[in-house]
């Protein structure tokens, strides 16, 4: 008795937005189809150095980030924050950069090896 | 300060046998029963009621009572109820008696501490915010929690003249409270009797009577002592709060006993040294070299890495310049390398640096400071190691100083030496210059014939040596540096031996103990480099490696024109002079590096600050120039070397122990087969007044304070109050 009891509390998380797998799902691909056509007017509208299909590319890249994400209040709050990049990108509060960092080209990687670590200063 | 056991001789005439019989009492003292608070205690006959006290987990608030200095009993703090006493007593003066209760939380004691601390801040002045023991002031404390809430004096304040006793203690008299710890402190442990009263009462005053400094080694310890702001630290004045600093643990390696310090810092820099206690070490004392030498730290560092220009002048460039140059000398060396280390090198720079000189296939390790290498040499670890330990010579009975001066050598050695000498009947003698080392001692001459009669025992002082119970004999590494060091060392270790068989110390008893005067020695040895830079300068190296060699002992003179030498170290001295590439690397304050004391303890110093500017931790210098220079040391991280050390000597990673070292008789017999004669001139030390304490490295050479001690000393020389 007690261990049903405690099963079915287990089981009545409060949902963020989805109750179930195929709503979340649906909310994703929504997500996902709102960036794929916003992405014309981006690389217009910030004048970026990349084509469209650099963009697509990226956006895939983006949301495959998370494939492995299985909990349902988890990928709510994900959809939740891709929602307010993306408005965040509609009107224009980023800059060209803030789209730019997407790419992480200026990011240099953190050497491994003892001699570049010293000589970078973390040694 | 009168000798404890000869005023007990002149009571009843038989010093030396009062002092055993009170030691060896352990079969007979019967515990007493007290009751502290109502909780009954066993304590042995004798014990203070603050002490018993103690046993029962109960401090009772104390100004003039230090567990280390005579009981004075003149601050009244202590005072307690004693069930059917008419008077509280003085808990720190008072010997409990049987079924004694003792009550610590009574109305009467909490009267009493109330009246006493009432009567202390009456001419007390009320500065705690200007003050610099504010934060960390007994009397602050205790006013807090004893002390009552309003005053009842309207009067002026008394005030006292301040004295200038010299620039590292500042006094502000009108704080004193008289409690007399420094007094005490001054004549009982450090030697000096210039500290006194003047006057009674209202009108007592602490000081020097006429103005002259406080010529003591040890002076830095008074501001400890002091549980008021009367005198506080000359160079941290007004610098910053306990609270608001942080605190690291680490060691000293100004000398070579490894005193245990906390070093205080804040915002990157070192702000004061305190001492920590370690019993086996410095107890809770600290030179003043070690104490107040810090500002040496920031002055005179090397920042960048440098390499001489066409012109001959060192440039500032990149690590990757300086390395790629160095490593290419070092290719081009074809083997003719050779590494020099100095006095303040941890072991991680130690190994790393011979092992890379091995790979690349040099065999000239050798260490700046000299040691004999005949017989076993360095082989055998009793043969270069303080063998009864700091500690230990408390034990001893007859000490006999070779060609020594462990007063500005080591200190707190000294230190210990003098406590033997105060409360157990400790003999000394010196062969050496005339010196004063704080105790009476005779001094046997300076001739080094001496030894030579000591061990045939022709001369009158042998008969001493060897009626003595526990004999040591210290022998000073400076001593050991002379030309005839392998046969004096020989003899030496033959006297010790011989003494070593014949004493009543038993088998455990060591006599021979090595008095090393930088921290970096025994590690080095531990670790096979060759004492001494003889082999250097006997077959100069194609690139000679001066790991912090500040001491001059190779110039550019006695190197060929094309040596190219490279120097790693913090400080722009000697050593950075002469060198042709300066690679900078981080002081002991900077570092988590590993240091064996003259006893053979290993103890780890931690990193309080960051290296400043493009400055490194010496052995990954080492071992990022081993791989330019394509012979890769095997070992990334701090673990990893000091597996590799552990791989060497075991002991150089058991930290807080002492390694002990044996086979004195093997390397007695072939110390018997050393040849040589004794040079004829006269036995020295290099230190041999107070100011030639102060400067001994390069951290202390940097040192403003150190600078403006020795001045005042010289000063003080001038001084007609001065004996």
């Amino acid at each position: 008795m007690a261990s049903r009891v405690a099963k079915a509390t287990a089981r009545q998380v409060k949902p963020l937005l989805s109750i179930d797998q195929s709503e979340a799902r649906k909310r994703v691909l929504n997500l996902y189809k709102a960036w794929y056509r916003q992405i014309p007017y981006i690389v217009i509208e910030y004048d970026i150095p990349k084509s469209q299909d650099q963009c697509r590319q990226k956006l895939r890249e983006e949301f495959e980030k998370y494939r492995h994400v299985q909990d349902i209040r988890t990928i709510d709050m994900l959809v939740i924050k891709g929602q307010m990049e993306l408005k965040e990108t509609v009107e224009i509060w980023k800059q060209k950069h803030g789209i730019m960092s997407y790419w992480r080209d200026s990011v240099e990687p953190r050497p491994k090896d003892f001699l570049s670590k010293f000589l970078d200063g973390h040694e | 300060m009168l000798r404890l056991g000869a005023s007990r001789v002149l009571q009843n005439g038989g010093g030396r046998a009062a002092v055993l019989g009170t030691r060896t009492q352990a079969s007979a003292p019967e515990k007493i029963e007290v009751f502290i608070n109502d909780k009954p205690v066993m304590v042995e006959p004798g014990t203070t009621v603050l002490q018993a006290a103690a046993i029962a987990g109960v401090e009772i608030p104390r100004f003039c009572y230090h567990e280390r200095l005579s009981v004075a009993g003149n601050c009244r703090m202590c005072l307690v109820e004693v069930e059917k006493s008419p008077k509280p007593v003085a808990a720190c003066a008072m010997p409990v008696m049987k079924g004694w209760r003792v009550k610590t939380d009574s109305d009467l004691t909490r009267k009493a501490r109330e009246g006493v601390m009432e009567f202390l801040l009456i001419n007390h002045p009320l500065d705690c915010p200007i003050c610099d023991q504010g934060g960390e002031c007994d009397l602050q404390d205790q006013s807090m929690a004893f002390g009552s809430d309003r005053t009842r004096f309207l009067d002026k304040k008394r005030a006292v003249e301040d004295k200038n006793i010299g620039p590292l203690v500042k006094t502000i008299m009108t704080r004193c409270i008289h409690c007399t710890r420094c007094v005490r402190f001054a004549s009982e442990i450090a030697g000096v009797e210039d500290l006194g009263t003047t006057g009674r009462g209202h009108d007592m005053q602490i000081g020097t009577y006429v103005e002259k400094m406080l010529m003591s080694e040890l002076s830095g310890n008074v501001i400890d002592l002091c549980p008021v702001g009367a005198l506080t630290s000359k160079p941290y004045a007004f610098t910053a709060r306990p609270w608001e600093v942080r605190r690291t643990d680490s060691i000293d390696v100004l000398d070579a006993l490894g005193s245990n310090i906390v070093v205080n810092h804040r915002t990157g820099e070192v702000l004061r040294i305190l001492p920590q206690t370690n019993e086996d070490i410095n107890e809770e004392w600290l030179s003043d070299k070690s104490r107040f030498s810090y500002d040496g730290l920031k002055r005179q560092r090397l920042i960048h890495p440098m390499v001489k220009d066409s012109n001959g002048d060192l440039r500032p460039c990149e690590w990757e310049d300086a390395l790629i140059v160095a490593a290419k000398a070092l290719q081009a060396a074809d083997g003719s390398v050779g590494a020099i280390a100095g006095g303040l090198v941890d072991a991680e720079s130690l190994i790393a640096m011979k092992d890379m000189v091995n790979k690349l296939g040099g065999e000239a390790v050798c260490t700046e400071e000299i040691f004999p290498n005949a017989g076993t040499g360095t082989d055998l670890r009793s043969s270069y190691l303080l063998n009864t330990g700091i500690a230990g010579v408390e034990e001893a009975d007859l000490a006999l100083l070779v060609g020594t001066n462990p007063r500005f050598e080591a200190p707190l050695f000294n230190a210990r030496l003098r406590k033997a000498w105060v409360h157990n009947e400790l003999d000394v003698a010196m062969i050496g210059p005339k010196v004063n080392l704080t105790y009476d001692h005779e001094n046997l001459g300076d001739d080094a014939s001496i030894i030579q009669g000591l061990l045939d025992g022709s001369h009158p002082f042998a008969k001493r040596l060897s009626s003595a119970k526990k004999p040591i004999i210290v022998v000073g590494s400076s001593l050991l540096a002379r030309p005839d060091g392998s046969t004096l060392h020989a003899k030496l270790l033959q006297l010790s031996q011989k003494l070593r068989n014949s004493c009543e110390g038993g088998a455990d008893w060591r006599v021979l103990n090595v008095l090393h005067r930088v921290a970096s020695q025994v590690a080095a040895l531990d670790l096979g480099y060759a004492p001494g830079v003889a082999s250097i300068r006997n077959a100069p190296p194609k690139v000679l490696f001066l790991l912090g060699a500040d001491e001059g002992a190779i110039t550019r003179e006695d190197l060929p024109k094309d040596t190219v030498v490279i120097y790693q170290g913090h400080h722009g001295d000697r050593g950075a002079e002469m060198a042709d590439i300066v690679l900078p690397g981080a002081a002991y304050t900077e570092k988590t590096a590993t240091y064996v004391n003259t006893e053979g303890r290993a103890q780890q110093t931690q990193a309080a600050l960051v290296p400043p500017g493009m400055a490194r931790e010496d052995w990954k210098i080492i071992r990022a120039l081993s791989q330019i220079a394509g012979v890769v040391l095997t070992y990334d991280n701090l673990d990893e070397i000091r597996n590799r050390m552990t791989e060497v000597s075991p002991n150089l990673t058991r930290y807080g122990d002492v390694e002990e070292a044996n086979y004195f008789a093997q390397a007695t017999d072939l110390a018997k087969r050393v040849q040589g004669s004794v040079a004829p001139f006269p036995l020295d030390v290099p230190q041999k007044k107070l100011e030639d304490f102060y400067m001994t490295d390069p951290i202390t050479r940097a040192s403003a304070t150190m600078a403006k001690c020795i001045v005042a000393v010289k000063k003080e020389a001038s001084n007609k109050y001065h004996d």
